[in-house]
């Protein structure tokens, strides 16, 4: 099969919705003709389909997700970019009371087809305003689904369902992943929601990881085959609608869970995978959890500090064998 | 001032005790001496009274648990005293060592273990620091299946039972037994049942107490590497009731006519029935008698009683073609079986005391 | 304060516009009246802000409007609801909780939607609106309709950061948006002249450049007027108008607020300065409509408006579980 980069398959998908939905349309900031999307997802998108289309928005975060919000109550399909995850802080209100809550607050009368798209992620010493990941900020609304792909497949298929659901989407990318290159067919298909992927199977531990963290998991977990440990690699591909059923059976077969997140820990998203485990799944554990997670400080600047605080495949593997 | 109310040491041996009815609750007031709680100590029931006159103030330990000697198992204070918490929390007995130690288990091994209900203490665990994982446990299944049986109903082991199987695996783990029978002819003794209306035991153990006198190495103690022999020939009647099995003692029973022991037998069996033993019916004894005849048991291999030196069992009476004097005559015969503590004597003079016992059986040499 | 007044009408409106203005402002205040008295009897959970006051600016704006065109609203949205047509029963119905409430009980008085007139919803959010007004616009314009946006907003509402960011990606895009600032003075207990050096909100599209204009908010043929030009405009694709109306709130902010903040005699003033006895003494005074037609119309306001809170009243609660239906499409 043919091999394309993550940034390719997030474009393919937004190419292939526009051709096919007419309401369908990008804005954000320097998405459009010129620059082409700060991480280049958008590049010759304005080219095909026009300015009024693949829309360069002035530097007005709110304004961005207020106009996506305002445009997909009134018939459109607005896909909105957000340059860095950081700043969807900006935009807050739109997104968790606005286009969380529109379709909810107004008793079902209206939908909110909005896809909002944002790199996450740290690694490439731009520090803390451009590296968080705040993924559990947004499972924390209620009316909105956040996705989160770790490859150019799923990244292509689950972007493709979220520009076609009726629900606002939090769609989370991640910036060391887009030029990562992973197999997608040529012909259509979509991911569903909600529906994990067991990206290697195992029999000693799950790791339960997103994003980057689902690649350094599966290293870590290349490495504890060698030495005698079969590990499990789960990813929820999506976060809310999250699959407990995936995380819970493969936890039943394993006994041991080490959730990955590169968000803090404290009430991150590890919080919430290891509490749906120790609620729906205890009787199946034979040790403790454990969250591979970012300690509780901002992204710090300079490499070495960087690099400390993201988790890593040793801290990975460290975790792994505490439980072992 | 406050008055802490003991688990008694009931006796030499009474290591921890089981709690039963408490007499009064929390807030009444109670007189010194007046029944206060239930105690339960080895094979005994003993009404624990109250210490002081006051407010039984805290009940620390509740009806059904096992507290060692000397623990508080509640304060009593003076009737307006003011004691904080603190004062009385610190008198909470620790817990008996062995009684509630956690088993170390993950929470998927105690599912399995539960799923199958299986004790997980016989289950070594092979997790970190021992914790015993789902994997042990089913190893432990696969190893044992078919063996062991799936269980109906757990019973904690508590009180007499408790006491009773402490007692009786430290005999049997102690004391190497060796156990020698012998027939005997009761027709004699039947004669004087009917001549004296005292029961066949009185008879039994007057004739054993007897022997012991005379015979008096079967009297005696090991204690470390001394062989005590007691001047005192105290028989234990080994007496079945609702809790278990009690051994309320006759004390000099050499030196007390049949009747004397007649009586005795009688008072304590029902004072057995009625748990109303105490415990100088318990203590003391330096031999035991027991009897299955009842159940249709023709001969047992009994359990020395610790610290004792041996114990007599005894079996029914049957009658059954004899030859005396070279003819066949239909003959009471009873089987004793006396196992002994082979550390302090050998099979001759065990058997040598069986035959004094038989013979003063036989020939009713039993009155002073 | 008070614009000059002449014997004569000043728009060429039809006598049936002219009624059609006055009895939506008419209904409006009998409906806030209502839900202050069912308010007092402790028939309204939670809070209430009430346009009572105001009406000229939500009836001014939305006489222009066509069904199809949209607005959004704010907390102190009964008025913009029952102006945009949306229908008082169904409106006192959400202020009270129930089930045949336009959002089945799930908005209350600050969040109230009747999408099937326009009515984009109510936010809670001071200045929220904007961008979702402003988006709403940016459909308009990728849809390639005529239609336009009125968005209601408060003089507060001007001082966040969402009313410079949506008005400027108005103004750069050309969008058909109406911004309606409705300037009652206060916003809650603050005085607007205390949080802004320029005189009027209206001054203030100059830094966008787009028209800008204040108009007496209590006089409904100013507003009608003002915003007639605004949705000209904007239908033509020439762009978004900033709308200040000048008004003010004859109850407190919310609730019992008693608006002790605000001078005995600016209160009298601005409650001489009553949107609808202005109207209605112009109307009367140009011979527009005869004073019997005036009583027959109030009557029938005042009738319509029982109704509707006989309606609310008589409605069920939804059930509880229905709390948890509605969280997605």
């Amino acid at each position: 099969m043919r091999k394309i980069a993550y940034r390719e398959a997030l474009r393919e998908a937004l190419r292939e919705e526009m051709r096919r939905d007419a309401t369908v349309f990008l804005l954000g900031e320097d998405i459009g003709r010129y620059w082409q999307g700060a991480f280049k997802v958008t590049k010759g998108l304005a080219e095909e389909f026009g300015d009024e289309r693949v829309r360069d928005t002035p530097i007005s975060e709110s304004a961005i997700i207020g106009a996506a919000v305002g445009a997909a109550i009134t018939g459109m399909r607005p896909v909105a970019e957000i340059m860095f995850g950081d700043l969807t802080s900006l935009a807050m209100d739109q997104i968790a009371n606005q286009a969380a809550k529109i379709h909810y607050m107004f008793g079902g009368q209206a939908k909110v087809p909005l896809v909002i798209r944002t790199p996450f992620g740290a690694g490439v010493n731009i520090a803390a305003h451009h590296s968080q990941s705040l993924e559990a900020w947004f499972m924390h609304v209620p009316g909105m689904f956040v996705v989160v792909p770790s490859t150019p497949y799923d990244a292509k298929g689950l972007l493709k369902t979220a520009i076609r659901g009726s629900n606002p989407v939090f769609f989370c990318e991640h910036k060391l992943l887009y030029p990562l290159e992973g197999e997608v067919p040529q012909e259509e298909y979509t991911v569903p929601f909600g529906v994990a992927d067991v990206k290697r199977e195992g029999s000693d531990v799950t790791i339960v990881a997103t994003l980057y963290m689902v690649h350094k998991a599966l290293n870590a977990a290349e490495e504890l085959e060698v030495e005698g440990i079969s590990v499990e690699v789960v990813d929820p591909r999506t976060l809310v609608p999250l699959d407990k059923q995936a995380i819970i059976d493969s936890v039943k077969k394993t006994g041991r869970l080490v959730v990955v997140s590169e968000d803090c820990k404290t009430a991150g998203v590890s919080a919430e995978i290891a509490a749906v485990v120790a609620e729906e799944a205890i009787d199946y554990l034979d040790a403790p959890i454990k969250r591979v997670a970012e300690p509780d400080t901002p992204i710090p600047f300079s490499p070495p500090l960087e690099q400390y605080v993201i988790p890593s495949e040793k801290t990975i593997m460290k975790a792994v064998k505490e439980i072992i | 001032m406050v008055t802490k109310v003991v688990m008694p040491r009931l006796s030499l041996t009474m290591k921890e005790g089981t709690v039963g009815t408490w007499y009064k609750k929390e807030g009444d007031s109670v007189e010194k001496g007046e029944p206060l709680v239930e105690v339960f100590s080895e094979k005994a029931t003993y009404d624990l009274e109250a210490p002081a006159f006051g407010v039984l103030r805290k009940i620390l330990v509740q009806e059904g648990v096992d507290a060692p000697v000397n623990a508080v198992l509640a304060v009593i204070t003076a009737p307006d005293e003011v004691v904080s918490e603190a004062e009385i929390s610190a008198e909470i007995p620790k817990a008996v060592e062995g009684v509630e130690k956690r088993v170390l288990a993950s929470p998927a091994a105690k599912r399995l273990a539960k799923e199958h209900r299986l004790d997980l203490s016989l289950v070594k665990g092979s997790g970190p620091e021992g914790r015993i994982v789902e994997e042990d446990v089913r190893r432990f299944i696969e190893i044992t299946s078919g063996v062991l049986p799936k269980v109906k109903e757990v019973i904690p082991l508590s009180g007499f039972r408790k006491t009773s199987a402490e007692r009786i695996s430290l005999s049997f783990k102690t004391a190497p037994h060796s156990t020698v029978v012998m027939e005997v002819n009761v027709s004699e003794a039947i004669t004087l049942h009917n001549r004296l209306q005292v029961s066949y035991t009185a008879i039994l153990l007057k004739a054993v107490a007897k022997s012991l006198a005379e015979y008096s190495i079967i009297n005696s103690t090991l204690q470390g590497n001394q062989i005590k022999i007691f001047e005192d020939v105290n028989v234990g009647v080994a007496t079945a009731t609702e809790n278990g099995l009690v051994v309320p003692v006759i004390y000099n029973a050499d030196k007390r006519s049949l009747e004397e022991i007649d009586v005795a037998i009688k008072e304590l069996t029902e004072k057995a029935k009625q748990g109303k033993l105490v415990n100088e019916d318990l203590a003391g004894g330096t031999f035991t008698v027991t009897n299955l005849g009842m159940y249709g048991v023709e001969f047992f291999i009994p359990i020395i009683n610790p610290p004792e030196a041996a114990i007599l069992a005894v079996g029914r009476v049957v009658e059954k073609p004899v030859v005396v004097d070279g003819k066949i005559e239909i003959k009471p015969i009873m089987m004793l079986s006396l196992s002994y503590d082979h550390r302090i004597v050998d099979g001759a003079p065990a058997s040598e005391f069986l035959r004094k016992v038989k013979k003063k059986i036989e020939k009713a040499m039993l009155e002073d | 304060m008070i614009a000059e007044e002449t014997r004569k009408l000043p728009l060429n409106l039809s006598k049936e516009k002219n009624i059609d203005l006055y009895r939506k402002m008419l209904e409006i205040r009998c409906f806030e009246e209502k839900v202050f008295e069912l308010y007092a009897q402790n028939l309204v959970p939670g809070t209430i802000h009430l346009y009572t006051g105001e009406e000229a600016v939500a009836v001014g704006v939305c006489g222009n409007l066509r069904k199809d065109d949209y607005i959004t609203s704010t907390h102190r949205g009964h008025g913009h609801c029952i102006a945009k047509g949306a229908q008082p029963k169904r409106v006192m119905a959400e202020i009270l909780g129930k089930k045949t409430g336009y959002c089945k009980g799930k908005g209350g008085s600050m969040h109230i939607a009747d999408f099937k007139v326009g009515m984009l919803g109510a936010t809670a959010v001071v200045g929220a609106g904007l961008p979702i007004a402003m988006g709403a616009g940016l459909s308009i314009k990728l849809r390639r309709t005529d239609n336009v946006v009125a968005c209601f907003f408060g003089d507060g509402a001007s001082n966040q950061g969402t009313f410079h960011e949506a008005i400027n990606m108005a103004a750069v895009w050309k969008l058909p948006v109406i911004f309606v600032c409705e300037n009652n003075v206060y916003a809650m207990g603050t005085r607007q002249s205390t949080v802004m050096l320029v005189k009027n909100v209206a001054d203030r599209a100059v830094a966008y450049g787009i028209p800008g204009v204040a108009v007496d908010g209590n006089d409904v043929l100013a507003v009608y007027e003002a915003a007639q030009k605004a949705v000209e405009m904007a239908r033509k694709g020439e762009g978004p108008t900033l709308i200040e109306c000048k008004t003010y709130r004859h109850k407190g902010h919310s609730r019992i607020d008693p608006a002790k903040y605000r001078p005995k005699e600016e209160v009298e003033d601005w409650l001489r300065n009553d949107p609808i006895k202005r109207f209605k003494e112009r109307l009367l005074e140009t011979n527009v409509v005869m004073e019997a037609e005036i009583q027959q119309i109030e009557r029938k306001v005042s009738a319509e408006i029982e109704e509707a809170a006989k309606f609310a009243m008589e409605s069920s609660y939804p059930a509880a579980e229905e709390a948890l239906q509605d969280v997605y499409a």
